[in-house]
């Protein structure tokens, strides 16, 4: 499933990134690779996502969440 | 005395620009790459008799070729023009923060980490073993934490210790990592055989195999004919930089492996942040930040403002002795309305952007900004702008040069400049003063009317500003969505913040003084008269074309006053004021650089010289040109471009010119 799809306070683990190299690049830089586990703090209608990876508060825009394959994880 | 380079390399938030302000205060030099629309930050400091030149390269994610930024940041690096490379990471997020050390491993060139944000680690309970991570990765390391001054021995010591080591990361692990990935082997095999100095061959084979086109490019250029083709024929991961940026995130695991405890992770928010990641209060609640730190911002600003007033004493006191001496008329108005009346105004103005500067530095440095962009990265996204445009936007409606100055914490050339370019469509507090008073005299009970449509005018103006600007300062394929992280609060390091502040208001003091003094001083001799109208060579031409400026609506008096309000917009009304009164034009300048000095009887001149369609066309033309003249100096100070400064100038000019013509054939229709 798609990133944007998950609802708040659950727990994901990254499966695949799609998307151009500079993309990619950044997306990497804050630290999501594929097998990396996080917890979704904010999802809402028509602002960035919030996500909690490595010890940190990420903020994704809603159209790069469509690049990021994620699978959850249910405690 | 020797000398020594220090590039200061890190991500956003790493705290660089904090230790790059504290290390250099005062000595620091802000302009562009040359041919390069990136800002670069140079300064100096001594200690033991030997002058270090401070780098501070342009904040970047990684080392990869994405931006101009990381461009620039990488080929400065490889040069060998930095004898070390402070690299510093955020030690309650090492995981993630140790990236650019990651990607920075297998560059040649001498390197130490620093640790930062020793404080805020601790008070999550973390703690780091400084001793293993430096026998793992062969460089010194240390703690530290910028926000406090007694840390600083420590950083020099390193600094030194560094320099005479010139150690390099130690990659074996690494590199273990990666000869996993397909093809790496062979790619490097190939690469060996190239020279390339900067670089080794590891580390050019990860970036080829990121698919990095600078990296690509120079080993087409530098391997023989049969390598290169060899290179290109082994076949390929598409997205070979995912599986490079695991290998770097695992080797930072395994180092990080035993060296760091902590206690808990927290994901909670915070209660501010609560509020503002709130789908509702969440945009007020920023609205209100911004507001509070723009009235925040006059508390150091009023002293400043309050000096101001001498030179108002000072120009009557001179003024008085000049002409008791006999001295003729065009020295003394060039003494005191011009020299003496500009310093005034920059004084003013300079109190403001010293306030507006440290507060929203401050706002900046303790991470309330990366909020505001969380927030209002949708709206500004659509004008190709990132969220904490929103701030110099709201801030110019009390003063441009404020907006101007806050801009700076936009980290991206192109996206300052048209942050700065929008900002000027909003009417500032000196069209705040004028614009109700001629509404309410034309327009009677019509004046909150006309507000509104002013106020609708001035987002269409900025939706066709970011529109017409906007393809060429912030390019599509440049155009990233929002990927940043909401760093924790922290303490900002108030004696760095203020010297930094005191060093670019100083900068824009001097900068503001020559552009002022030189625009003010033309308009000074356009407008002079000896006593009678005809004389100034404004009258004239605009007596002349008057038949012209009549289309916009503008008969001459008001295209003068619309001339003058480039100057200053509160001179305005005491252009027309004096025009309309009989007086000289000349005379009329001068009250108008003075502060609008008005005539009692102002309503009743402009309501029989001035038909209604006229007054719209004027409110609309003083409304949408450009500020002022100190906030166009502000503009140079802040986007070091002569280019682009006039370009913005030119274009509100002519676009206040349409929409006055625009304005005034509705208003033909309607009256």
């Amino acid at each position: 499933m798609k990133l944007n799809e998950l609802k708040e306070n659950t727990e994901a683990v990254v499966k695949d990134i799609n998307g151009d190299s500079r993309f990619i690049g950044r997306i990497t830089s804050i630290g999501l690779t594929p097998g990396c586990r996080f917890s979704v703090v904010k999802n809402d209608k028509n602002r960035p996502m919030l996500l909690y990876s490595r010890d940190t508060m990420i903020s994704l825009g809603r159209s790069e969440c469509k690049g990021v394959e994620v699978e959850e994880v249910r405690a | 005395m020797s000398t020594a380079t220090i590039a200061l390399l890190g991500q956003p938030n790493s705290g660089k620009s904090t230790l790059f302000n504290a290390l250099t205060g005062l000595k620091q030099h802000v302009g562009n790459w040359p041919g390069k629309t990136v800002e670069k930050k140079e300064g100096s400091f001594a200690r033991n008799g030997v002058t270090y030149d401070v780098a501070d390269l342009p904040g970047s994610y990684s080392m990869s070729a994405n931006s101009d930024e990381e461009v620039i940041t990488r080929d400065f690096i490889t040069s060998g023009k930095a004898d070390v490379v402070c690299i510093l990471a955020d030690s309650s997020q090492l995981e993630r923060s140790l990236f650019m050390l990651a990607d920075y491993a297998g560059i040649d060139a001498p390197c130490f980490l620093v640790l930062n944000m020793e404080d805020v680690a601790k008070d999550q309970g973390k703690t780091v073993d400084v001793a293993l991570l430096e026998k793992k990765l062969g460089i010194p390391v240390m703690m530290f934490s910028a926000t406090d001054t007694k840390a600083y021995d420590q950083f020099y010591f390193t600094l030194e210790r560094a320099l005479k080591e010139k150690s390099h990361i130690n990659v074996s692990e690494l590199e273990k990592e990666y000869e996993k990935i397909i093809g790496y082997n062979e790619i490097k095999e190939q690469i060996k055989g190239g020279n390339i100095s900067g670089y080794t061959p590891m580390w050019l084979t990860v970036k080829y195999l990121e698919n990095d086109k600078v990296v690509s490019a120079k080993l087409k250029e530098s391997l023989p004919a049969d390598a290169a083709s060899k290179i290109e024929s082994i076949g390929l991961d598409a997205n070979g930089a995912i599986a490079t940026g695991e290998c770097k995130f695992k080797w930072i695991d395994e180092l990080l492996e035993g060296a760091v405890n902590k206690t808990k992770t927290g994901v909670k928010l915070g209660k501010l942040d609560r509020i503002y990641t709130h789908r509702f209060w969440g945009k007020p609640a920023v609205v209100l930040t911004v507001i509070l730190g723009l009235l925040g911002s006059f508390i150091p600003a009023l002293p400043i403002m309050a000096v101001a007033s001498i030179f108002d004493v000072l120009k009557n006191v001179i003024g008085d002795a000049l002409v008791s001496v006999g001295c003729p008329a065009f020295v003394t108005g060039l003494v005191c309305d011009v020299v003496i009346q500009s310093f005034s105004y920059i004084v003013k103005m300079l109190g403001f952007v010293f306030g507006v500067t440290l507060v929203f530095g401050m706002l900046e440095e303790v991470g309330v900004m990366a909020r505001i962009s969380y927030v209002f990265d949708n709206t500004m996204g659509k004008l190709g702008l990132q969220g904490k445009s929103v701030m110099p936007f709201l801030v110019s409606f009390g003063c441009t040069m404020g907006g101007a100055a806050g801009a700076r914490v936009i980290d991206n050339w192109g996206q300052k400049v048209l942050t700065i370019a929008l900002a000027w469509a909003v009417p500032c507090g000196a069209a705040w003063a004028i614009i109700p008073m001629l509404s309410t005299v034309f327009f009677g009970a019509g004046a909150p009317l006309i507000i509104v449509v002013l106020l609708l005018v001035m987002i269409l103006h900025m939706w066709i500003t970011a529109k017409i600007f906007g393809r060429t300062l912030v390019k599509t394929e440049d155009r990233c969505g929002m990927i940043m992280e909401l760093p924790p609060y922290h303490k900002p390091k108030w004696g760095a913040l203020f010297r930094y502040v005191f060093g670019r208001t100083k900068d824009t003091f001097f900068r503001v003084v020559k552009v002022v003094l030189i625009v003010c001083l033309i308009f000074y001799i356009l407008s002079y008269g000896s006593g009678v109208n005809d004389t100034s060579i404004l009258y004239k031409v605009g007596t002349a074309i008057e038949p012209v400026t009549k289309i916009f609506g503008l008969p001459w008096q008001l295209f003068i006053a619309f001339v003058a309000s480039s100057v200053g917009k509160e001179g305005a009304v005491g252009v027309i004021s004096a025009l309309y009164a009989g007086g000289s034009y000349g005379e009329g300048f001068m009250a108008a650089m003075s502060g609008a000095a008005r005539a009692a009887n102002l309503n009743e001149l402009l309501l029989a010289n001035v038909s209604r369609p006229e007054a719209l066309a004027f409110i609309f033309a003083i409304t949408f040109n450009l500020p002022c003249v100190v906030a166009l100096a502000a503009t140079y100070q802040e986007i070091h471009s002569v280019k682009w400064t006039a370009k913005i100038a030119i274009y509100y000019t002519v676009g206040a010119l349409i929409l006055a013509c625009l304005a005034y054939h509705v208003g033909l229709m309607i009256w």
